[in-house]
């Protein structure tokens, strides 16, 4: 029995791609957005598990889209041994637009699968790569979909073709999809954290850098906390006045886990310092490497419930969650949640 | 209206382009056209055969459930490879990355194919004719 392509299926599953896809984007732009803010740009501070949802929403919908993607070829296989291979200009045109957005797709989804995993068996760096690639895949979508606009009101073929019928291949579609996302979703879900065999997080509060992954040793007493003009000791900032508050650390790798942090909020930390509060530079003990330092955006400074964290659930910070002091704020990236803080700057 | 949500396109893809340019080496473009070179030669002819083994030797009415199986399983193995393939993994850190994947990859695979035999049984009583 020769397999022809379905336009109606292939419209079905197109539509749920067209939506995780859709999903993905906005979320990963808000979060490219967030890491590099451009003027225009503002993050709100509240709720605080805001970047925990759409960071978790964007791993989460390009889970979903790996089965779906795969689904939507299987509709449309038959396509790809069309004789003759170029009928005209506008024809080539199209299967080059395919080829682009197939290109794009694959890419966006294997590498931030693998990103995820954190593993990276390639040479160039993934944050810009996948931010560019993904404005391509997106405009190769739209201009598929407007190609093919047409053809999405073929009507349900009549005839029942092949091992699966129409509507038993939707549904397989549809539990691959719930499959894939049950199998890893228990990174960000606490209930699922079991479950999801495929999740990357084990425990229940993850170390993504470790202290000596990071070169920063055993901390001593001549550690002294930079804000402004003034210095404080660990002793002394246990002495402040403290806040505690359930935050979560999100991760753009989309893991994510809340705890009871318990600190001095960086507001408190700035007014004894007589410092204008502003955009606030956060500086690492560490010596090197990429996020050793973050800037936090004034409206998270000023928030009461922004904190340089001393304990977690109840105890002091270990070393490889930041100790002496860490920062935690609520709705960041958890690159930008920095540790074994050493100066505070108002940069702005 | 196409035609808007054409130009649309052209213009996120061409700006895309742009920012993709100065990053672009051979690793890059590599990875760029393996995805659908590695479909159309390896994933869809695999399937497509293994589809075909299952017309041959499974019976008609437990065909679907077997292809579904199948496919379910396929899509745990995609989902698995960067976990259990880990040459370029970064320093392992205490709580991520840190599962026995190969074993709940078997456990996962096991409950889809408990789940697909159910769904079978039950559509099987259903029909008891089926597939005569």
């Amino acid at each position: 029995m020769k397999r022809t392509s379905s336009p109606h299926t292939a419209t079905r599953v197109g539509r749920w791609l067209g939506i995780a896809f859709g999903l993905c984007f906005v979320t990963g732009l808000l979060s490219h957005y967030i890491q590099h803010p451009p003027g225009w740009f503002a993050w709100p501070t509240r709720p605080v598990g805001l970047y925990r949802v759409t960071q978790g929403v964007h791993v989460t919908s390009g889970v979903a889209a790996i089965p779906l993607l795969l689904a939507k070829l299987w509709t449309v296989h038959p396509k790809l041994f069309e004789r003759p291979v170029v009928r005209s200009l506008p024809h080539a045109l199209e299967r080059a637009s395919i080829f682009v957005l197939l290109g794009a797709s694959f890419f966006e989804l294997v590498t931030g699968l693998f990103n995820a995993t954190q593993n990276y068996p390639w040479r160039f760096f993934f944050p810009p790569a996948h931010h560019a690639v993904a404005w391509i895949a997106v405009g190769a979508l739209l201009v598929h979909v407007a190609v093919k606009l047409p053809l999405m009101r073929t009507p349900a073929e009549e005839v029942r073709r092949g091992t699966l019928s129409r509507r038993g291949f939707l549904l397989a579609t549809g539990v691959a999809a719930a499959v894939a996302v049950l199998a890893t979703a228990g990174g960000t879900v606490p209930w699922l954290r079991t479950a999801s065999v495929l999740g990357t997080r084990s425990v229940r509060l993850p170390v993504n850098r470790t202290a000596s992954a990071a070169g920063v040793s055993a901390v001593d007493g001549d550690w002294r906390l930079t804000v402004g003009s003034r210095r404080f000791s660990r002793a002394e900032l246990e002495a402040l006045p403290q806040t505690t508050a359930e935050l979560p650390i999100a991760c753009v790798e989309g893991w994510s886990a809340s705890a009871r942090w318990t600190g001095v909020p960086v507001r408190d930390l700035l007014a004894l310092a007589g410092v204008e509060p502003g955009d606030v530079r956060v500086e690492s003990l560490e010596r090197d490497g990429l996020y050793r330092a973050s800037t936090l955006p004034a409206a998270h400074a000023r928030d009461p419930l922004t904190l340089l964290a001393l304990a977690v659930d109840g105890e002091t910070l270990s070393l490889d969650h930041g100790y002496p002091c860490r920062l935690i704020a609520p709705s960041r990236p958890g690159v930008t949640q920095t540790k074994w803080v050493a100066r505070l700057e108002v940069v702005r | 209206m196409r035609w808007v949500i054409g130009a649309l396109g052209a213009a996120m893809g061409a700006w895309g382009a742009l920012l993709l340019v100065p990053l672009v080496d051979v690793d890059l473009a590599l990875w760029f056209v393996g995805g659908p070179v590695v479909h159309d030669l390896v994933l869809a002819p695999l399937f497509g055969g293994v589809g075909l083994l299952i017309a041959r030797w499974v019976p008609k009415p437990w065909r679907a459930a077997v292809r579904v199986g199948g496919a379910l399983t396929g899509v745990l193995v995609l989902l698995a490879v960067p976990l259990l393939w880990r040459p370029f993994a970064g320093p392992p850190n205490p709580g991520l990355d840190d599962r026995d994947y190969l074993v709940g990859l078997l456990v996962a695979t096991g409950a889809v194919w408990l789940g697909v035999a159910a769904v079978a049984l039950v559509a099987h009583r259903k029909r008891p004719h089926a597939g005569r």
